[in-house]
């Protein structure tokens, strides 16, 4: 027997997720595919994705809300690893998925349908896809890409959040948000005050282009690059570690 | 099967709720652990499953560190908890997406003592059963996996009267050898003739923990008259049927094993209980 990894156990896992959420999942995407033939605008979209992809998150561990049913997911005979990949899945790959499938079906059906309807003849637009990259103006894999990341760190902080915390697990993930932000906020503001003796950059003339910056700190970018891909992983390192330490 | 050696526990930093708990359990036995409440039984099957950790001291399951929660030692172990957790599957579904966790667990006999319980459709969902069925579904899923450990607590809780009977049935005729089951209960009638390994918690400590056929050695359990003086009764109750005794059973005496009784005689005079063992 694998002690670490069995994928038969990740399967059943993730069986035991579609048997017991099936028909709760059913609902949720066939709201989704009429919210998006209803939507206009990928800001929307993105909106939804995004608030939909953290409440699926926070609620991917609610079996911890309370003491019988966190006892009883602790005592499935499988590896926290598994008990964590099987969630990340979920929040991650499965929830992302499920709502690009949900937005292409939704887009579809509502462009064809406001057509008929309407008498009009528009052609089918993936918004969301093409305003990635007119706003990038980069190449559409690394746009994705970025997108991508940016939607798996805040699955991935929500993830936590529900592993961490008992109940309530959406409000205390923010509030925890709220607060990491304002002590990032005061350490900026203590940097400013100690290397340009103020607390505001506008009320100064700090004329410092971004490849000045770059030349200023050489090594800015590779770490810029390092905190963009290693703050997933981190995530998911520090909940595997909650979910090995959670007691119930 | 199970050790556990100096074990310290607590919720709080203020109030230890265990305290140099010391405990060897062999399969083949149903073990009872009896304690009144708050005396840290249920805490103590969490230490055992692996569900909370020991503050000081040490819990061997099988050769496994609970708190490491391995599959290897949790397809071995079934808890059955006090309270079960809200679950919206059908009976069918249930045993669809937890037996295959549990590499030993036998489906005729999931359905054999679902039958015993009067539990007919399995197309029901747990969510709408009664609390005293769902238990019965629990019960059943729990002797069907087959595992080592079977870990009860109160589980005639919400029984009725005829199921407290064939639970003692069904628990009886499911623990071999290779077995060993822990019931943790208050209701002491409801394991009268099936336990056979008495565990009693006294003051967060293991105070007795004696196989049946010891205690049958050395206490008697009679209903004495109540001008008697007799200067080997240990514990004595009184009741309308005459004066329940525990007594020292120096005469090599058959007696039938009180539960009750025995728990008050321990609680009440551990030290002169205990010096006989």
């Amino acid at each position: 027997m694998n002690t670490n990894f069995s994928f038969n156990r990740l399967g059943l896992l993730l069986k035991r997720f579609f048997v017991e959420n099936g028909q709760k999942e059913l609902t949720f995407w066939a709201i989704s595919i009429v919210v998006f033939m209803l939507m206009y605008g990928p800001a929307s979209v993105v909106i939804y994705i995004t608030i939909g992809g953290f409440i699926f998150a926070s609620n991917m561990y609610k079996s911890f809300g309370y003491t019988p049913g966190g006892m009883h997911y602790l005592l499935i005979p499988a590896t926290h690893l598994e008990k964590l990949v099987s969630g990340i899945i979920l929040s991650t790959f499965y929830f992302l998925t499920g709502v690009l499938i949900s937005y292409f079906i939704g887009n579809t059906l509502g462009t064809h349908l406001g057509n008929v309807i309407f008498n009009l003849n528009n052609t089918v637009h993936f918004q969301l896809f093409e305003t990635a990259n007119e706003i990038n103006n980069i190449s559409s894999g690394s746009s994705y890409l970025d997108m991508f990341i940016g939607f798996a760190i805040v699955q991935s902080i929500f993830l936590l959040g529900s592993i961490y915390f008992k109940r309530s697990t959406i409000g205390k993930t923010f509030l925890s948000i709220i607060v990491f932000s304002v002590v990032i906020g005061l350490i900026e503001l203590i940097l400013l005050k100690l290397n340009f003796d103020t607390t505001s950059i506008q009320s100064q003339n700090i004329n410092i282009s971004l490849l000045e910056v770059k030349s200023m700190f050489p090594g800015l970018e590779v770490v810029g690059e390092i905190i963009k891909y290693a703050t997933v992983p981190f995530f998911w390192v520090v909940s595997y570690f909650r979910l090995t330490e959670k007691e119930v | 099967m199970i050790t556990i050696k100096n074990l310290e526990f607590s919720y709080s930093k203020k109030t230890k709720l265990l305290s140099n708990l010391n405990l060897h359990l062999e399969a083949g036995r149903i073990h009872g652990l009896l304690g009144k409440n708050g005396e840290g039984k249920s805490t103590l099957l969490k230490l055992i499953s692996g569900l909370v950790f020991p503050k000081e001291g040490t819990v061997d399951v099988m050769g496994f560190l609970p708190q490491i929660r391995k599959p290897e030692m949790l397809q071995e172990i079934f808890f059955l908890p006090e309270e079960l957790p809200q679950i919206t599957l059908s009976i069918e579904n249930y045993e669809k997406v937890y037996a295959p966790f549990y590499p030993n667990f036998s489906s005729e006999k999931f359905d054999e003592y679902l039958n015993e319980f009067d539990v007919n459709n399995k197309k029901n969902k747990l969510n709408k059963l009664s609390h005293g069925q769902k238990k019965k579904v629990m019960i059943a899923f729990g002797l069907a996996t087959n595992t080592k450990l079977l870990l009860m607590d109160e589980p005639t809780n919400g029984l009725d009267i005829p199921s407290k009977g064939q639970f003692r049935r069904m628990v009886a005729a499911g623990v071999d050898e290779n077995r060993c089951l822990i019931i943790s209960t208050h209701q002491v009638h409801d394991l009268d003739s099936l336990i056979d390994n008495i565990i009693v918690m006294e003051k967060h400590e293991i105070v007795f923990n004696q196989p049946i056929e010891n205690i049958s050695k050395k206490l008697l359990f009679r209903i004495g008259n109540r001008n008697e003086n007799n200067e080997k009764t240990i514990y004595s109750e009184d009741t309308l049927h005459g004066l329940y005794q525990v007594c020292e059973n120096t005469s090599n005496e058959d007696s039938k094993l009180d539960i009750e009784l025995l728990f008050n005689a321990i609680t009440t005079k551990t030290k002169e209980i205990t010096k006989l063992f």
